[in-house]
């Protein structure tokens, strides 16, 4: 049975205009894709490939110029679809003069809550988000990383089915990164359709089930990320550590099937988890200092 | 007492103003929507139209289906970010103000004069502030929060354009209510400790009556005599002679006494009695039993109000039948629920000057702080016509020319509304624009009748265009002088509802509706990206 299309963009253009109504950008050009209930999809580009403007364009913040858009079943204009969207702009376009309460609570409002589920619902998200202790700040004198992060509670005030997450991990530690990649993994274990748009690949690729790649505004890939990345040419093993010996009869197998070994030696972690093991280490051992060997020493 | 309060008889001219305003709403709607329907077959050929019907019912659908829920987090929001940005700071220029003001008013001064000086000081000092405070709030609310595009995580909720800009004008509203409030009431408090003798803080309820002149043979006449003075206020009889002005008042259950307040003005052609003012006689009339009641007559205090009272037993000597009688106020002389009352100067050679709200019968007094409070009314209803204004204009140009607009239609509204409509109806000698200018390069001036050719003819035909333009803008730019309270209550009258507060009422309605459609298409209709 073929899964349910949350988001369906066919033929999708936009060109900008200046006040006279003559074309500077095409933004976007005859982009069509489709995007299935539940998965993350991650929108990936360059600076200037069309990935906000495509966003926009699925909230009815921009029109398009050509082409159709269907979000939840209801073109992109429709109003009502946004009962059931949550949205994190690129930058977290909030009421600096609020503080995180008051924005969830104003944010909620809109979605004609009542102040009870309000009330529940702002203290959920703000222990999620992890801003307890800055709950009654106004949002001028909160970091980037808190601004997103308030962002992103305000993004899932109404529980919605469809959230669109533009650069979330944008402005982020790697904590708070980690956190955010977190919580989309949880989000679509909720069953939940997750579309980021993103310029940090490793962030994509660590969290999105399909990708589509822009580029100049056109649509140059698509498909499961598993599938786009997997080298068919080549097989990789990892065993357990081997000696130069055994290295070596691997490579007589390898020739006997025709095959030659490309590379072998140690795998490495990424740098994220080192860091995030290191930050991990110090929080449960509070003091403890690193130490340089002594031959660093001198 | 020198202004003139029109008559708005709110359900005599309701139905009037109903028809107007749907005419000029109705032609405003219709040519926005045949130049959208055409220009759409233009350029998208059929589908064009239809799509602007989409858009129509996509209106009515938002319209029908509006969240006061929603409607009110978007004041809310008005409200705690005119807070937190510190509007509210006015009250400081306010308080300064009020700290010091009575330094600079006049002491010295007659005591009804000094409570015109304190009154007036204090209700302009309440609109001045405020006004620039809330044109400047609600013209740049909306281009701020797309400039910032915070507006981004608003209509990306279930939020209509409407509530956006009914949230917004409702929040400006009610911080202006919180403004204006908070200033009367210190404003009040000022004025009684400011004001020597609080008895003299009165709020009269005139009923004025209409205004019929007879002139020196008795017959009637559009106007009395001009004694020169370019100001046609006041209209002059002559003393000695059958000229009266004829003021017909409406009364209804019979009291037992009527008081009546005048103030006339004299126009002597020579010295008169010395030390003595003029002497002046009412006569009552009945025209249906013809009656005539002389009173005793009186001699006018001029600069200052003369107050009479009608018993309702009076006794007069009738010249025609030659014998005293005693006729009651209400079975005889009120005729029809219409009380006529002639005023005669009697000495020869001399004027009176009056005018239809120089005379009136005054009801008993209301607390002064009726009138002061409904003038601080009228101050708020000013300020949401401002903000309905400012908030729609801002759907579609940017904060500092919103701001432009509003205040020209600001100024033009209580200022030169009468000048526009002197230029269109002729009554302004010069004729229209290129005209005038015509005129000044050749040094013609406006009673010189202009040369008979086809440049002239030219001429005329464009100012006759741009007179039209005129004409329309004169029809779109609202009256806003009713809404300006404070003469009646600084000249210790009470503000009347039909005159003043139903008019302003109306007048703001009337624009608010518009003001609702425009700023919703305009926020639908636009791509909230800061450009």
């Amino acid at each position: 049975m073929e899964t349910q299309s949350v988001i369906q963009i066919k033929n999708l253009t936009k060109i900008y205009r200046d006040f006279w109504g003559r074309k500077k950008v095409r933004a976007l050009n005859s982009l069509s894709l489709d995007v299935k209930k539940g998965e993350v999809f991650g929108l990936l580009g360059p600076n200037g490939s069309g990935k906000t403007t495509t966003m926009k364009l699925l909230l009815g913040l921009l029109f398009p110029t050509e082409g159709e858009i269907t979000v939840l079943g209801k073109p992109a204009s429709d109003v009502s679809k946004n009962e059931w969207i949550g949205y994190l702009p690129e930058e977290s376009y909030l009421y600096r003069f609020l503080n995180a309460e008051e924005t969830l609570d104003f944010y909620g409002r809109l979605f004609d809550m009542s102040p009870q589920q309000r009330k529940e619902r702002s203290n959920q998200l703000i222990e999620l988000v992890g801003l307890q202790n800055a709950r009654k700040r106004q949002l001028k004198e909160y970091s980037k990383g808190m601004t997103r992060r308030i962002g992103l509670a305000q993004a899932l005030i109404n529980n919605p089915d469809l959230i669109l997450l533009d650069e979330p991990t944008s402005g982020l530690d790697p904590l708070g990164s980690r956190d955010m990649k977190d919580l989309i993994v949880k989000l679509k274990n909720e069953g939940k359709t997750v579309v980021m748009c993103s310029h940090l690949l490793a962030d994509v690729q660590d969290v999105c089930d399909r990708i589509a790649i822009l580029y100049a505004g056109e649509l140059k890939e698509l498909g499961r990320v598993d599938d786009l990345l997997k080298e068919q040419h080549e097989t990789e093993l990892l065993t357990s550590k081997l000696s130069p010996e055994a290295v070596a009869d691997v490579e007589a197998v390898l020739a006997k099937h025709n095959a030659k070994l490309l590379r072998h030696g140690h795998p490495t972690n990424s740098l994220e988890d080192l860091f995030l093991k290191t930050v991990q280490k110090s929080q449960e051992r509070p003091g403890q200092r690193f130490v340089p060997a002594a031959s660093e020493k001198s | 007492m020198n202004f003139d309060a029109k008559p708005f008889l709110l359900f005599s001219n309701i139905e009037n103003g109903l028809m107007h305003w749907l005419l000029v709403f109705g032609s405003f709607i219709g040519v926005i929507f045949a130049a959208t329907v055409l220009i759409a077959l233009g350029i998208y050929g059929v589908s064009g139209p239809v799509a602007v019907m989409g858009r129509v019912r996509q209106g009515l659908h938002d319209f029908v289906n509006l969240s006061p829920k929603r409607i009110w987090a978007i004041s809310w929001l008005t409200i705690i970010e005119a807070v937190r940005r510190k509007a509210l700071l006015v009250f400081v220029v306010f308080a300064f103000l009020m700290m010091f003001a009575g330094w600079f008013l006049d002491s010295d001064l007659r005591a009804d004069l000094q409570v015109k000086n304190a009154v007036s000081f204090a209700l302009t000092t309440v609109s001045w502030l405020t006004i620039p405070v809330l044109l400047l709030l609600s013209c740049w609310g909306i281009p701020e929060d797309i400039r910032v595009r915070s507006i981004h995580t608003v209509v990306t909720k279930p939020v209509r354009r409407n509530e956006i800009v009914m949230g917004r004008i409702l929040g400006f509203a009610t911080i202006a209510a919180g403004i204006v409030a908070m200033m009367g009431i210190v404003g009040y408090v000022w004025i009684l400790r400011q004001v020597p003798n609080n008895a003299s803080l009165i709020c009269r309820v005139p009923v004025y009556g209409t205004l019929q002149f007879l002139d020196r043979e008795g017959n009637v006449s559009e106007k009395g005599i001009n004694t020169g003075d370019i100001w046609e206020f006041r209209s002059y009889i002559e003393g000695g002679s059958k000229a009266s002005g004829a003021y017909k008042f409406s009364v209804d259950a019979p009291v037992d006494r009527i008081k009546l307040e005048s103030r006339f003005e004299a126009f002597r052609t020579h010295k008169g009695r010395m030390g003595q003012s003029l002497l002046v006689r009412y006569v009552l009339v009945n025209p249906t039993k013809d009656l005539r009641v002389p009173l005793d007559s009186f001699e006018i205090k001029e600069f200052n109000l003369n107050e009479q009272y009608l018993e309702r037993k009076l006794s007069f000597y009738d010249e025609a039948r030659m014998e005293k009688r005693t006729v009651d106020l209400f079975d005889d002389v009120v005729d029809q629920n219409s009380l006529t009352i002639e005023v005669q100067c009697l000495d020869v050679g001399q004027y009176l000057g009056m005018a239809r709200p120089d005379f009136f019968i005054r009801l008993p007094d209301r607390p002064f702080a009726v009138g002061y409070f409904k003038a601080v009314f009228g101050i708020w209803l000013l300020t949401v016509f401002i903000v309905s204004i400012g908030v729609t204009s801002s759907t579609f140009v940017k904060g500092p020319v919103a701001t432009l607009l509003t205040f020209s239609l600001l100024i033009i509204g209580q200022g030169f509304r009468e000048f526009m409509i002197k230029l269109i109806t002729g009554v302004q000698k010069g004729g229209g624009p290129i005209e005038s200018w015509y005129r000044l390069v050749t040094h013609m001036n406006d009673t010189l009748e202009l040369p008979d050719n086809i440049g002239i003819k030219i001429m005329q035909g464009i100012d006759n265009v741009m007179l039209a333009g005129l004409w329309l803008m004169q029809h779109l730019i609202p009256d806003l002088t009713s809404f300006v309270m404070s003469p009646y209550v600084a000249n210790g009258f009470d503000v009347p509802w039909n005159v003043a507060i139903f008019r302003s009422l109306a007048i703001t309605i009337g624009y608010l509706v518009p003001c609702l459609l425009v700023g919703y298409y305009s926020l639908t209709l636009r791509e909230l990206e800061a450009k």
